[in-house]
C-alpha cells in the first residue's frame, strides 16, 4: 500500500511538473502583459527592475539590436534603461529557480501592480475556502441524506420525486440556477444582499451573504450524491449478502444500516473526502455573478485585464487540487478496501 | 416450399373412397430429385438497432424527450431561416427595444406584452393635480400606461430623478469594489463625511476636500444661499493617483449646473487627440446631438462611422460592475445628420466584451434610463463625453464617462403603479412626430389623405398659407392619426429650406408609421438592440448544436482511434499513450480553453478545437477499456491464427463487439459540450460575432434585474434542451446497452 501511494504521488507530481511547464510556455507566449501602468515610471521601473533581478528581463544602456523583443524604455536621472526580454527557456529556468528557492510566483502587472502573484492569490483564498467549507458542509449530508431515501424507497413516489428533481437540477446549468436565486432571494423579496457585502458592512449583512454562495454551490452537489448514493445502495439492496443477513433473521433496519450502508459507503466515501481538497479552488460563475473576490473570481479578472502571472498561479492552484483530489480519491478507496487498487495493473 | 399435388379430404370423403382402394401410383415421393434447404424463420429478423429502438420506446420519458429534443432542434433550423427578423444586427429603430413577449392578445397580463410597474416616480412639477403628474416619458410613454395609479407625496430614502427638499449627500469614491449600491452605507461609516445635506438651499459652496485614504476622496459641502458654488481650484490630494479619476460632483435640483464637475486626467492610454468634452445631464429628456458635440471640438464635419461607448471607470470587475453596468444601460445618445441611414446611432460591442485596460469598461447601449428598480440613486448622475481618435481604425469613437456621486439622501417624492404596455408604449400613439413631405406624398397616391399645403414668405420666413391649407385623413389605415383633443394645424407644419420640402410634427401611429399592418408582436420579446429574441434564441441555439455535433464528432473517431491503439497494442504503447493522456485529463477544461481560447481567439473554430483538446478522452478511455476486455478472447485468437491483421482484428472482430459501451459513454458528450460553451460564454469568453445560447445569456446578464424575460426564455430553452438531452441520453445508453440499466440514474 505504501509502495502504492508513493508511486501514485510521484506520478501526480510529474503529472502537475509537466502541465505547470506547458501552461508557463503556452502563457509566456501569449506575451507579457501591458506594463505601460497608466504611465507612472516609477511603478514601471520598479516592476521591470524586479523582473530583472528575477532574471526575466536584461536591460543595456542602448538600444541593441538582435536580443528580443524590447519591453520598455525609462530613462532615468542617472541612466538610460532598455529592457528586452530573455529568451523563453532561460526565463523558464530563473522562474523554476524562483519559485523553488524564493517561493516566487510572479509579480502582478494590472490587478495589483507589483504585488506578488502568490500574495494576491494568498489574499483571496480564504474567502473561497470558507464559502466552499459552508457548501460541503451544507450539501454531503443532504446529498446522501436524500440519495438513502431515495434508494431505500425505490420505486415509490418519494424516489420518483426526488431523482426527477436531481436529472432537473443537474441538467439546469449553474448560473441559470444562480441569477435566478438572486433574482429572487435579493431583488424581488428583498431578504439577502444582492452583492457580496465588503469588510465594513455588518455582521447580518455578512451572514446573510452566505446563502447564496452555499446555496448555488450546493445544488449540483446535492444532486450528485444523491444519484451517487441512491444508485449505490440499489445495488447493494439487491445483493446476495443481504438477502442472506434478512434471512439469518436480522430486521431491515438491522440489514440496512449494518451492511448494505456500510458497502455502499466504499466508492461514496472517497469522493466526499475528494470534495474537501475541491474546496481549495473557487467556483468562477458563483464569485462573478455574486461579486465574491476569490480566486474565481480573480481568475476571470485576470484574464480580462491580461495580467498573465496571476493567472498562471490560479491556473496551477485549479491544476494542483484537481490531481489532489484524484490521488485521495484513488488513495481512500485502497485505504477503506483493500481490495481497491484503482489504476494498478492486473 | 413443394406443391402439394393430392388435394385428399379426409372428411367428406368421396363415395369411391369408402372403400379405399389404394393404388401404387397414389404414393409419390414428394422430395424426390429436389433440393432440400433449411426453411427461413417465418417471423420477421430484428437487428441490433431495430431491437434496440424497441427497448427504447418502451421508455416513456426517453420517448417524450427525443420528441421535445427533435422538436427544439427543428426549430433552431427553421426559426433562423425562415424568420423575418434579421437578428445579426439590431433592429435599426429605438421603438423596438425592449418590448416584452408576447403571445396572447392581451388584457389578462400574461405573456401580453403587457407588464405591471410599481413604485415609478413621478414629475410633480408639471401642475398641482395629481392628473398631471406622469413618470418620465422617455421610459413611460403615455399610450403604453393603463390603469393608472398615483400614490400621495412620500418621505422616503428611494428617491429618484423627481426627488425634491429633503437632504443629500455627497462623496466620490474610485476605489475597488465600491458601486454605486453601496456607496449609502459606506459614506455612513466614515466620520470625516458630513452627511446631510439640506437642499432646499438652491445654491451651495463647496468648502474644502479631504483625503481619507488613497482611494477616496471626500467633499465637504455647506449649503450657502448667498455665496455662488464653485470648485476650488486644485482639488487633487497628494498621494492621490493621478490617472484613474474623474471627479465629480453633483447634486439633485431643478437648477441643476455643468460645472460642478472636475476632470483630474483622462485615463485611456490610447488618447492620441483629446478633443475636449461636454456634459449630458442624465436628467434632460432631450437628445444630445453626439455629431454637434464632436463637431464643437473638432474641424472635422464628416463622419462615415462612428460609434460611442460608455466608460465606466473606477469600478473594479467584481460583481460591482454589474450594478454599474445597468445603470449604464440605457444613455439615450442619438445621433443626427450623416453619420447612419436610420439616423440612429447604435452602440456596439457588449458591456462585458472590452475592457480598455484597467477598470475601463465599454458598453454600448441606445439609451440611458437609470431604471427605476434601482433603487441605488444613481439618476442623478452626469455624463461626460468627450471624443478621442484611434489612429489605426480612424473612426471617431466617443466615450462616455459616468462618474455619479449619491446625491439626495432623503426627500419627498410621488410614485405611480401602473400597466406598461410596451408595444403601446413604443409603437403607439407617438405625438409631435416629424413626417417629412415625402410621406404625404405617399399617403396621398395611396388614397389615405387628402392635403394641400402651400408656403408664403412673410418676413422673410417661409410660413403655411393657412387660407389654403387643407389636410383630412381619408383612411384608418393611415399612420397619422387625429383625435378629438389634437388636429394637424398650419403651425404644425414647418418648411425646411435645403431641401425645400415640409415637415409636419403630427401625431402618427408609430407601426404603421414603420410600415406594418398591424401591431408587430413578438413571442420572446426584443432585447436592447430590438433583436427579435424568439429568432435570437433558437440561432443560438442553432450555433450551439452545430458546435456540439462537429465536437462529438471529431472527438468520438479520434478517441476510438486512440482508445482502439492504445488497448489493443497494450505495452510500451499504451503506457506512453495513458500518460499523454493522463496529462491533458489533469488539465482543468477551464484552464485548456482559456490558453487556447487566448491564442487563438473566440471564434467558432477555436471553441472547437479547444473543446476538441480533452473531449475526447472520455471515449478513449472506454474504448480502451473495452479493447482490454476482448483482445484476449478466443475468437481474436483464432482469428489471428488465421492470419488476420491487426486493422482486421480491431474493425471486424473487436470494435463491434465493444461498439454498444463506446456509444452509450459518447452519447451525452454533445450536452456536455453546450454546457461547456455556455460556461465559458457566460464567463466573457464567448463567441465573437456570433450568437450562442452563452452568449446570449451572459449578455443579458445585467438585464437581470430591469427586464428578467431577456434571461427567463434562453434559460427556460437551455434547460429543456440539457434535459432532454440527457433524459434522451439516459434511455439510449440502456437501450443500447442493457446490462448497464439503472446505473447512474
Amino acid at each position: 500500500m505504501l509502495k502504492y501511494s508513493i508511486k501514485r504521488i510521484i506520478l501526480a507530481l510529474i503529472t502537475a511538473f509537466i502541465i505547470l511547464t506547458l501552461t508557463f510556455f503556452l502563457v509566456k507566449s501569449l506575451g507579457i502583459t501591458d506594463t505601460t501602468f497608466g504611465s507612472k515610471e516609477n511603478v514601471k521601473f520598479a516592476f521591470f527592475m524586479k523582473q530583472y533581478y528575477l532574471g526575466y528581463v536584461v536591460y543595456f544602456e542602448e538600444p541593441t539590436a538582435g536580443y528580443g523583443k524590447l519591453l520598455a524604455h525609462i530613462s532615468t536621472l542617472e541612466q538610460e534603461y532598455y529592457f528586452y526580454e530573455r529568451p523563453l527557456l532561460e526565463q523558464y529556468w530563473n522562474w523554476l529557480g524562483n519559485i523553488v528557492t524564493k517561493w516566487d510566483w510572479g509579480t502582478s502587472v494590472t490587478i495589483q501592480p507589483n504585488a506578488s502573484a502568490i500574495d494576491i492569490i494568498a489574499e483571496r483564498l480564504p474567502t473561497s475556502l470558507v464559502i466552499n467549507v459552508f457548501s460541503v458542509i451544507f450539501s454531503v449530508p443532504l446529498g446522501i441524506g436524500l440519495g438513502i431515501l431515495a434508494g431505500l424507497k425505490k420505486n415509490t413516489w418519494i424516489d420518483h420525486f426526488i431523482s426527477t428533481a436531481v436529472m432537473i437540477f443537474i441538467s439546469i446549468p449553474s448560473f441559470v440556477v444562480i441569477s435566478f436565486l438572486i433574482y429572487l432571494l435579493c431583488y424581488q423579496a428583498h431578504i439577502l444582499p444582492s452583492i457580496w457585502p465588503t469588510p465594513s458592512e455588518p455582521m447580518s449583512t455578512k451572514v446573510l451573504a452566505f446563502f447564496i454562495p452555499v446555496l448555488s454551490l450546493s445544488f449540483g452537489s446535492i444532486c450528485g450524491y444523491t444519484r451517487f448514493v441512491r444508485a449505490e445502495l440499489c445495488e447493494v439492496m439487491s445483493s446476495e449478502y443481504l438477502l442472506l443477513a434478512r434471512t439469518k433473521g436480522l430486521t431491515k433496519n438491522q440489514a440496512i444500516t449494518r451492511h448494505a450502508l456500510k458497502n455502499a459507503f466504499v466508492p461514496i466515501l472517497p469522493s466526499i473526502l475528494a470534495e474537501f481538497i475541491g474546496i481549495f479552488g473557487g467556483s468562477m460563475i458563483l464569485e462573478k455573478l455574486y461579486g465574491i473576490p476569490g480566486i474565481g473570481d480573480l481568475y476571470i479578472r485576470a484574464i480580462n485585464e491580461k495580467d498573465y502571472n496571476v493567472l498562471m498561479v490560479d491556473m496551477a492552484i485549479f491544476t494542483t487540487v484537481g490531481l489532489l483530489a484524484g490521488i485521495v480519491l484513488d488513495l481512500s478507496y485502497g485505504f477503506i478496501d483493500p481490495r481497491i487498487r484503482m489504476g494498478e495493473k492486473k | 416450399m413443394a406443391k402439394k399435388n393430392n388435394d385428399f379430404d379426409l372428411v367428406n370423403l368421396p363415395e369411391a373412397a369408402q372403400d379405399p382402394e389404394i393404388k401404387q401410383e397414389d404414393f409419390v415421393l414428394q422430395q424426390a430429385d429436389k433440393e432440400i434447404h433449411e426453411q427461413r424463420f417465418q417471423t420477421k429478423p430484428t437487428t441490433f438497432f431495430k431491437d434496440s429502438l424497441k427497448r427504447f420506446s418502451k421508455n416513456k420519458s426517453s420517448v417524450v424527450a427525443a420528441y421535445i429534443l427533435g422538436f427544439l432542434i427543428l426549430l433552431s433550423i427553421v426559426v433562423p431561416i425562415f424568420s423575418p427578423h434579421d437578428v445579426s444586427t439590431g433592429a435599426g429603430d429605438i421603438a423596438f427595444n425592449y418590448l416584452q413577449p408576447k403571445l396572447f392578445d392581451g388584457g389578462t397580463g400574461f405573456w401580453d406584452g403587457t407588464v405591471q410597474k410599481t413604485h415609478i416616480p413621478v414629475d410633480t412639477s408639471k401642475g398641482d393635480n395629481k392628473e398631471d403628474w406622469w413618470p418620465n416619458p422617455t421610459y413611460y410613454k403615455k399610450s403604453g400606461i393603463s390603469n393608472y395609479q398615483v400614490g400621495d407625496f412620500e418621505f422616503t430614502t428611494d428617491i429618484t430623478e423627481y426627488g425634491k427638499g429633503g437632504y443629500a449627500r455627497i462623496g466620490y469614491y474610485s476605489g475597488y469594489g465600491l458601486s454605486s449600491a453601496r456607496l449609502d452605507s459606506v459614506v455612513s461609516q466614515d466620520t470625516n463625511f458630513i452627511p446631510e445635506l439640506d437642499l432646499t438651499h438652491t445654491t451651495l459652496t463647496l468648502t474644502n476636500f479631504e483625503t481619507v485614504n488613497e482611494e477616496k476622496i471626500m467633499a465637504y459641502y455647506e449649503a450657502d444661499e448667498s455665496a455662488p458654488k464653485e470648485l476650488p481650484e486644485h482639488v487633487i490630494p497628494e498621494n492621490f493617483e493621478l490617472g484613474t479619476t474623474t471627479l465629480l460632483f453633483n447634486y439633485i435640483d431643478e437648477d441643476i449646473s455643468e460645472t460642478d464637475y472636475q476632470t483630474i486626467q483622462l485615463v485611456d492610454k490610447k488618447v492620441i487627440h483629446n478633443v475636449g468634452s461636454t456634459l449630458i445631464n442624465a436628467t434632460d429628456t432631450d437628445p444630445i446631438v453626439i455629431s454637434d458635440v464632436i463637431k464643437a471640438h473638432t474641424s472635422e464635419t464628416k463622419f462615415t462611422n462612428f460609434y460611442f461607448s460608455i466608460v465606466v471607470e473606477g469600478v473594479e470587475g467584481t460583481g460591482a460592475d454589474k450594478s454599474v453596468c445597468s445603470l449604464v444601460k440605457n444613455l439615450v445618445i442619438k445621433a443626427t445628420g450623416t453619420p447612419s441611414k436610420n439616423e440612429k446611432a447604435y452602440f456596439e460591442g457588449d458591456i462585458f466584451s472590452e475592457t480598455i485596460g484597467g477598470n475601463v469598461y465599454r458598453a454600448n447601449i441606445p439609451g440611458i434610463s437609470f431604471d427605476d428598480a434601482m433603487n441605488f440613486n444613481t439618476r442623478n448622475s452626469k455624463i461626460k463625453v468627450s471624443s478621442k481618435e484611434y489612429v489605426n481604425t480612424g473612426f471617431w469613437s466617443v466615450e462616455t464617462l459616468i462618474k455619479y456621486t449619491k446625491a439626495v439622501h432623503m426627500g419627498v417624492c410621488a410614485f405611480a403603479s401602473f400597466t406598461y404596455d410596451s408595444y403601446a408604449g413604443s409603437l403607439g400613439l407617438v405625438e409631435h412626430y416629424p413626417v417629412p413631405e415625402s410621406k404625404f406624398e405617399e399617403y396621398y397616391r395611396k388614397g389615405w389623405i387628402d392635403y394641400n399645403v402651400d408656403f408664403k414668405t412673410v418676413a422673410g420666413k417661409e410660413v403655411v398659407d393657412e387660407s389654403t391649407f387643407y389636410f383630412e385623413i381619408k383612411s384608418d389605415a393611415c399612420p397619422v392619426t387625429e383625435s378629438d383633443d389634437w388636429q394637424l394645424k398650419a403651425s404644425d407644419i414647418v418648411y425646411v429650406a435645403s431641401s425645400e420640402s415640409f415637415i409636419a410634427y403630427c401625431n402618427v401611429t408609430y407601426y404603421r408609421y414603420l410600415g406594418y399592418d398591424k401591431m408587430p408582436s413578438f413571442l420572446f420579446g426584443t432585447d436592447k438592440t430590438g433583436r427579435d429574441m424568439f429568432t435570437y434564441v433558437f440561432d443560438g441555439l442553432k450555433n450551439s448544436l452545430i458546435l456540439g455535433v462537429i465536437t462529438f464528432v471529431v472527438c468520438f473517431v479520434f478517441g476510438l482511434l486512440w482508445g482502439s491503439i492504445s488497448g489493443y497494442f497494450g505495452g510500451t504503447v499504451d503506457l506512453v499513450m495513458e500518460r499523454i493522456t493522463d496529462i491533458l485529463h489533469g488539465i482543468p477544461w477551464i484552464v485548456l480553453m482559456t490558453i487556447v481560447i487566448l491564442h487563438a481567439g473566440q471564434n467558432f473554430g477555436t471553441f472547437a478545437i479547444a473543446l476538441c483538446l480533452t473531449g475526447w478522452i472520455g471515449t478513449a478511455s472506454t474504448t480502451r477499456t473495452q479493447f482490454y476486455r476482448f483482445r484476449g478472447r478466443e475468437y481474436v485468437l483464432a482469428s489471428r491464427t488465421l492470419g488476420a491483421s491487426d486493422g482486421r482484428l480491431i474493425l471486424k472482430h473487436i470494435l463491434p463487439n465493444a461498439m454498444g459501451t463506446i456509444i452509450t459513454g459518447a452519447v451525452l458528450m454533445i450536452p456536455s459540450v453546450i454546457f461547456s460553451e455556455a460556461t465559458i460564454s457566460y464567463l466573457g469568453l464567448g463567441f465573437k460575432g456570433m450568437s450562442s445560447l452563452g452568449v446570449i445569456l451572459s449578455n443579458n446578464q445585467v438585464e437581470l434585474l430591469t427586464y428578467p424575460y431577456l434571461l427567463l426564455f434562453p434559460a427556460a430553452v437551455i434547460a429543456l434542451v440539457m434535459i432532454s438531452f440527457n433524459l434522451f441520453g439516459n434511455g439510449l445508453r440502456d437501450a443500447i446497452n442493457p446490462s448497464l440499466k439503472g446505473e447512474d440514474q
